[in-house]
């Protein structure tokens, strides 16, 4: 062999070598036990539900600080105290089987369910639950601010855990969030819990364990269920769940068509039409608890008009919006989308020019008088709030106003918004919202409340009645919801209608699509794209 | 040779750190703040100083490029604000699995572009060469993307012949664990026997392998074409002729060993190239390698991540360049006295 022909080859050894140097560990992939496919021969009992994410599944695995698309997978290792229910609009039982709070909202009594135990092995009890929600509160990450009116929690006797409020707070729908909310074993590591999770280890009660975790694998992770989680495993259950990441949808569909996964997160509105035609597969819609909030600059600039924001939402062409959105948004009416106590029906916007033309003139705008020049700005590469624009700029150009729209990142948009200098800021604010639990209080707190540092509230809204409305809605929820129904309908009102600080053009709709033989599915908004795989029974 | 390979791998060094002071500057000039897309968008403003601090995003701008070249020299890549994993783990995660994929794109490109550049050479202005020249046209054209939907839509999901998607069943993870030396899946599961992985990874790899060798093998058999051509032009090819060699015989026995030495040049930096356009392949096969952790990262603002996958493929690229030179260098004294 010649000596160049050998340096080639000790190059390609050497490239070899050098790969495996810095990749090996003698590590092994995989576990000695059985894992049936969907569709295999394996009975029904044994098979596994194979969901699929468009992202990568796990980011944080501590449940305290985890906020992120791990709570696909969470919600089925973990449990709460409690479980929302979008049809009653209402916590329901799920750790805790009853609970009772005092005439003023401030003290929550909640009685544990007997018999749970952890996967540690230890048991679920008031002390064990305490000291979660206090390890969770002291480590203030990620959404661990949903338990900012707790003050004292007390576990009075095994199955008893009392929490004292600084302040009146729906307590049972705070403990049933999507994040910061699980119960875990606080003990289960001897020493950095934290890195014991991260680690991919679990301390949840839930009906399944992790199995196995490969990060930047396809299937990235697998669970098992718990051999003696409190439900038991009598009748038909789904034994195992995997989570095969795959951002292609195109490649998501062939896959739930070819009989490979049992679930597909989303679609896009060609294949989803598809998928509704395609025997093998089952498809479903149901709106989600994210909005799109088209914010008005009520504090500055042309829009400090109130008249001129109100011809902003008559300008909106909102049903030709939806029609172009082919099913992944659906009407709004009101603030608070359907499900969530506080949301109201008869305030779906229309589109109405001439309206719209009229207050242009009165302020001295619209066709024939002075060119109306606004600034917006929306998240880059989102291609419904592209629509929206483009619709938008198109109706206002008739109208003589003329909308210079800025695609950006999300975090330029957030700091141009935020600018301490108001002259910085944009006339109009596109966005999304989403309350981290089942609680329309996020809308009105977050985004319509005054804020001395601006944060979230984009319209720059300052009004001392509607602040005193919303700082009044935690009691009213936790105390009288028939009376908090009201308040939610009042506040909408004057934001909308009086105020005029935002427009509201759609809800976001969950797109589902998957195998035939999945039975029981129903989608829970409160806990987006989260399958409770328990729940559902492995069909033929 | 010695003052070459030394000016070589100067030069070499110059460029790697230009790309060090570039994909610097590209972190610090994308708009957003990191702490932000770190901490996520509801973080309090204690969190936010926190993630501040821990990226020394308040040191001034050259302290910040200081403390990145150190760290770089001392294997430190940054934390992933995506993943919040080492940067230098996550590609020494994914990077093996594009190097498998690209590894095996080039054995069916080497294996098929030579004898079709071999082919068109030896008919060359009748049909063979005109089908090879018109296929290695589309091939290097066609674009990647397009490529890799239609054969999974035809090949997987219609015809069935293939696995859509993934780089092995992973039920096989229960049945037959597998043991890494490597992390390269096929060469662990072949070092170590396990038949049921090596087969099902070799049939997930055929299509976007196929996919990612079309590009090379065009080029390679363009090139080896002209190669050809041009070495059985000259005298030594006059003279075998004349000793009543075939002009098969001509091409494949003595034209072809030569030709093939800017053949061998020219994959090497194929290689580099390949790895890029395998980013799209893989998002589409659901191929966990390099592509997409580096669509995840972009998607995501993932600034240290994106670093890292640019500073990794540039050093692959200039590795590659390297070694192409100094192959050169080694074969011909010529290119030693430039």
């Amino acid at each position: 062999m010649r000596w160049h022909k050998r340096l080639l080859a000790a190059g390609a050894v050497a490239a070899v070598t050098l790969t495996a140097a810095a990749c090996a560990g003698g590590k092994v992939r995989g576990a000695a036990d059985s894992t049936p496919q969907p569709g295999s021969s394996a009975s029904a009992a044994d098979s596994t539900f194979v969901y699929v994410p468009n992202l990568d599944v796990v980011t944080d695995w501590d449940p305290a600080s985890s906020y992120s698309n791990e709570i696909i997978a969470m919600e089925n290792i973990y449990e709460s105290l409690t479980r929302y229910n979008p049809q009653t609009k209402k916590a329901e039982p799920r750790l805790a089987t009853s609970w009772t709070t005092s005439s003023d909202g401030k003290k929550w009594t909640f009685t544990l369910r007997e018999g749970v135990k952890f996967h540690t092995g230890k048991p679920v009890d008031a002390a064990a639950a305490k000291a979660a929600i206090e390890r969770t509160i002291k480590e203030g990450k990620g959404a661990a601010y949903i338990w900012g009116a707790v003050k004292k929690i007390k576990a009075k006797d095994p199955t008893t855990l009392e929490f004292t409020l600084k302040y009146p707070a729906p307590l049972d729908l705070i403990a049933s969030a999507g994040y910061a909310s699980y119960i875990y074993d606080t003990t289960a590591a001897s020493g950095d819990l934290n890195k014991w999770f991260n680690e991919g280890h679990d301390a949840g009660s839930g009906p399944y364990t992790i199995d196995s975790w490969q990060k930047g694998q396809e299937t990235e992770l697998t669970l098992k269920a718990f051999d003696d989680y409190w439900g038991g495993w009598n009748g038909p259950h789904y034994k195992k769940v995997a989570y095969r990441v795959t951002p292609e949808l195109t490649t998501a569909w062939q896959l739930l068509q070819r009989g490979e996964v049992s679930f597909v997160q989303r679609l896009n509105a060609q294949l989803f039409a598809q998928a509704a035609g395609t025997d093998t597969v089952q498809t479903s819609q149901t709106p989600s608890f994210q909005n799109l909030l088209v914010l008005f600059n009520t504090a500055g600039g042309p829009l400090k008009d109130v008249r001129l924001r109100q011809a902003l939402q008559k300008a909106i062409d909102y049903d030709g919006l939806l029609a172009a959105m082919k099913g992944s948004g659906v009407a709004a009416s009101g603030l608070v989308p359907e499900g969530l106590l506080g949301s109201v029906s008869g305030m779906t916007p229309k589109q109405d020019l001439a309206g719209a033309e009229a207050l242009l003139k009165e302020a001295g705008y619209g066709p024939g008088g002075k060119q109306l020049e606004l600034t917006l700005t929306y998240a880059q590469g989102d291609s419904d709030q592209e629509l929206l624009v483009t619709l938008l700029s198109s109706a206002l150009d008739k109208l003589n106003v003329k909308l210079q729209a800025k695609p950006l990142q999300w975090t330029t948009q957030w700091d141009q918004g935020k600018s301490k200098d108001p002259s910085k800021r944009q006339d109009i604010f596109v966005m999304y919202w989403f309350p981290d639990y089942a609680d329309a209080y996020s809308w009105f707190i977050n985004v319509f409340h005054s804020e001395k540092d601006v944060q979230f509230n984009l319209s720059y809204l300052k009004n001392d009645a509607i602040d005193k409305e919303i700082d009044e809605l935690p009691a009213l929820t936790a105390t009288d919801p028939a009376a908090a129904e009201k308040a939610y309908a009042d506040l909408q009102n004057k934001i909308i209608n009086e105020q005029a600080a935002v427009a509201v053009p759609y809800v976001q709709n969950y797109q589902r699509a998957y195998a035939k033989s999945v039975e029981g599915y129903v989608d829970n908004p409160a806990y987006p794209n989260v399958v409770f795989v328990y729940d559902l029974k492995p069909g033929a | 040779m010695p003052r070459y390979l030394i000016r070589r791998l100067g030069q070499a060094l110059l460029v790697v750190a230009g790309v060090i002071v570039l994909t610097f500057a590209v972190m610090r000039l994308v708009p957003g703040d990191p702490a932000v897309a770190y901490a996520g968008p509801k973080a309090t403003a204690a969190e936010l100083a926190e993630a501040r601090r821990r990226f020394g995003l308040d040191d001034p701008l050259p302290v910040q490029l200081w403390n990145y070249v150190r760290d770089l020299l001392h294997g430190d890549w940054g934390i992933s604000l995506h993943t919040r994993q080492p940067v230098r783990d996550d590609l020494f995660q994914a990077f093996p699995a594009s190097l498998e994929l690209v590894g095996a794109a080039l054995i069916i490109a080497v294996a098929a572009g030579i004898p079709l550049g071999v082919a068109a050479a030896r008919y060359k202005g009748r049909l063979p060469d005109l089908s090879v020249r018109l296929s290695s046209m589309l091939a290097v054209s066609v674009p990647v993307f397009w490529l890799a939907l239609a054969l999974q839509t035809v090949f997987a999901s219609g015809l069935g012949w293939f696995p859509v998607a993934g780089e092995y069943d992973a039920s096989l993870d229960r049945t037959s664990p597998l043991h890494l030396y490597t992390n390269i899946t096929a060469v662990d599961a072949l070092i170590t026997g396990n038949w049921p992985i090596l087969t099902s990874t070799l049939s997930h790899l055929v299509l976007p392998a196929l996919v990612i060798a079309a590009y090379p093998a065009g080029v390679v058999a363009q090139m080896t074409r002209a190669a050809l051509i041009e070495e059985s032009s000259r005298d030594h090819a006059r003279l075998e002729r004349a000793l009543g060699f075939g002009e098969t015989a001509v091409l494949t026995r003595f034209a072809l060993r030569p030709a093939l030495n800017p053949v061998l040049s020219l994959i090497a930096l194929v290689f580099a190239y390949s790895i890029v356009n395998g980013f799209l392949v893989e998002a589409v096969f659901n191929w966990p390698g390099l592509g997409r952790y580096a669509a995840d990262s972009i998607r995501s603002l993932d600034t240290p991540a994106i670093a890292g996958v640019t500073l990794l493929v540039a050093v692959l690229y200039v590795v590659a360049n390297l070694a192409v030179d100094l192959l050169q260098g080694v074969v011909d004294p010529r290119v030693r006295a430039r």
